[in-house]
């Protein structure tokens, strides 16, 4: 198992070098590379597009399916984890569908990030990995699907819209609520005042669904699990079961909790429907309640509010029983809207809400993963373009900042910047050698 | 009032002295720990409760007070037993309140490859030119990922200064790679400084 003390740096490798180096017929023998869509016509609708899945647990199961039941022209090539079990299992599933043994396995994803003939990664890794693990891939050519919350940090969500830009690639945010009619919907109709003056906006997120003791003792690292990768960039911390796979996000080192678990979609409507794509809100004032022991570390009860320069409200609180909801709040009624169900204070605004040809009309996708693989060919951006992926997950560090602290906070959506020096601070960290976000 | 009724039992006719003063007799309880200095022996997986006092009172600090917090910190800091996971509280805590006189402390721990990475925590978010310096001056301390994570504190705060010593580093034959790397990025940083 490769470590950060023992691998070697990899430099980006580009096709032309990958062809310099090596005859193409070599390097097809070599490995089963499927033919890279840079070597192909560009839009062609045939073109093979090449995929690699960094992170092989709970969030990827839900990309295994519609990726491996995608048309031929989408091919799962490799899959990475620093967990083998996982990354076997992974494998083997990919295998088994595809009737082959071509997937081909890595426990560090700067290989996999380098091997040349991969067109797109999806990151579904823990928070902490985000950023670094998809900049990576864009420096080497690489389009981007990274799951929510875009970054860990508000530092880290700037530093990926500017190596997309950089880098000139397709990077989708996980919000897949980006490409779901409801949602959609409910944004244009908000958008085009359907609702009258639009008062507030209340999202509900779910309570956390894992507890853990007030104390907690170091465990051996499984020899299947290469825990020093695991935590990459997080200060160390001896392994711990509990604190690992799924648990993370209830450790503020790699996650924000629910802030960022399910704030990252329904604040992420919020921000749709207040045409805030490229901006976010001036004020943030939260007060959550935090463990003071123990190893989970994130609010277990979450009550934060942002206001934006209009004056409009956007609360985000933990609903106890029940999933996750959003409700807008307009001089003319509320809209409830969830994954599975949508209601209205009166059941015209419902109607009224599916009629055409409406002066704003927002971009529709119905499949998050089409949509993105469209603009892997187009060149275009996604519906849950990197950009507006930062500016939701700045929205979710801008209460979960505000809740730590404790008090009311300025900020300025420009300059990324807050009236407070110590949250200032708190817009990043330093990684753990060898990482960093340069 | 609710004055105490002597006991009637045996064990109360003992030689025991008992104060006339009820509130006397928690007196053996002792004094409670000084969290300052408590949060510096912390444990990974012990009892954090001292921790926690520490992180409320430095979040509740105003600006006007960030000396003083930095101040009791560096006191922490120095408190012998210090464990590892003190250590990274500590650095943790002053990332948010230290100023260029935590430099001093803080450098040394930057240059041993045991302590970097706390350090190296705390440091990156201090502003000012004494922290580029001490940045600058753990480079010829640290080899290997640490000396790679050094440069991307570097990179990250744009440090000019920095600018020939990670020249020199980049085209370096006796640096591994991920150190030349980090120089590179580090570099390309600065450049869009």
């Amino acid at each position: 198992m490769n470590s950060p003390l023992s691998l070697p740096a990899l430099s980006p490798i580009s096709r032309r070098d990958f062809l310099k180096k090596s005859s193409l017929a070599g390097a097809l023998v070599a490995a089963p590379f499927i033919l890279p869509s840079g070597l192909r016509g560009q839009n062609a609708p045939s073109k093979k597009i090449t995929v690699g899945i960094v992170g092989c647990g709970n969030i990827a199961d839900g990309h295994y399916g519609p990726l491996l039941g995608s048309p031929e022209s989408i091919r799962v090539v490799a899959v990475c984890d620093v967990d083998r079990t996982r990354r076997d299992s992974a494998a083997a599933r990919v295998n088994k569908d595809y009737d082959n043994k071509d997937c081909q396995v890595f426990g560090d994803f700067r290989e996999l990030n380098r091997r040349p003939d991969i067109d797109a990664i999806f990151v579904c890794t823990p928070d902490h990995w985000h950023a670094v693990i998809s900049i990576d891939a864009m420096r080497n050519g690489k389009d981007v699907y990274c799951e929510k919350p875009l970054t860990l940090t508000i530092a880290e969500g700037r530093a990926m819209v500017e190596a997309a830009r950089k880098y000139d690639r397709v990077c989708q945010h996980g919000t897949q609520h980006r490409s779901m009619k409801r949602f959609h919907d409910v944004a244009e109709y908000v958008r085009n005042q359907g609702l009258g003056k639009l008062e507030r906006i209340d999202c509900f997120i779910p309570g956390n669904n894992r507890q853990c003791g007030a104390t907690w003792k170091p465990e051996p690292v499984p020899a299947n699990l290469d825990w020093d990768m695991w935590l990459g960039p997080c200060p160390w911390r001896p392994y711990t079961s509990t604190g690992c796979h799924y648990n993370f996000r209830f450790i503020a080192e790699s996650a924000y909790g629910q802030v960022t678990n399910w704030g990252a979609h329904y604040l992420d409507i919020g921000q749709w429907a207040l045409d805030m794509d490229g901006s976010g809100p001036v004020e943030v004032d939260g007060h959550g309640e935090f463990p003071s022991s123990g190893l989970f570390t994130n609010a277990t009860k979450v009550d934060f509010t942002v206001r934006y320069a209009n004056g409009t409200a956007m609360t985000c609180r933990t609903r106890y029983e029940g999933g996750g909801t959003v409700r807008f709040v307009g001089e003319r009624g509320w809209l409830d809207i969830a994954r599975d169900k949508m209601s209205a204070s009166d059941n015209n605004l419902l109607r009224e809400m599916q009629a055409p040809n409406k002066k704003v009309q927002l971009e529709l996708s119905n499949n998050h993963h089409d949509n993105f693989f469209a603009c892997v060919r187009s060149r275009k951006r996604p519906i849950a373009d990197v950009e507006l992926g930062h500016r939701t997950t700045t929205v979710c560090n801008l209460g979960q900042i505000a809740m730590v602290l404790g008090r009311k906070l300025k900020w300025d959506p420009v300059k990324e910047e807050f009236d407070d020096a110590m949250a200032n601070r708190l817009r990043t960290r330093a990684m753990r050698s060898p990482w960093s976000l340069a | 009032m609710n004055a105490e009724t002597p006991p009637a039992s045996p064990a109360a006719k003992t030689n025991r002295i008992v104060s006339a003063n009820p509130a006397d007799r928690y007196s053996n309880a002792g004094a409670t720990p000084d969290a300052w200095q408590e949060c510096a022996r912390l444990d990974y997986g012990s009892d954090r409760s001292f921790a926690w006092t520490v992180r409320e009172q430095v979040i509740a600090t105003p600006p006007d007070a960030y000396a003083r917090a930095e101040e009791k910190l560096l006191k922490s800091l120095a408190t012998p037993g210090r464990t590892e996971a003190g250590l990274a509280f500590i650095c943790q805590m002053l990332a948010m309140v230290a100023s260029a006189k935590s430099v001093p402390a803080l450098a040394p721990l930057l240059k041993d490859a045991k302590t970097t990475e706390a350090a190296r925590y705390a440091l990156e978010r201090v502003p000012g030119p004494e922290a580029d310096a001490a940045l600058r001056a753990a480079l010829a301390s640290l080899s290997g990922p640490a000396k790679a994570g050094l440069i991307g504190s570097i990179g990250v705060r744009k440090d000019a200064a920095a600018k020939a010593a990670l020249d020199a580093i980049k085209d370096s034959a006796t640096e591994p790679a991920i150190v030349r790397d980090a120089a590179t990025r580090a570099l390309a940083r600065l450049a869009n400084a």
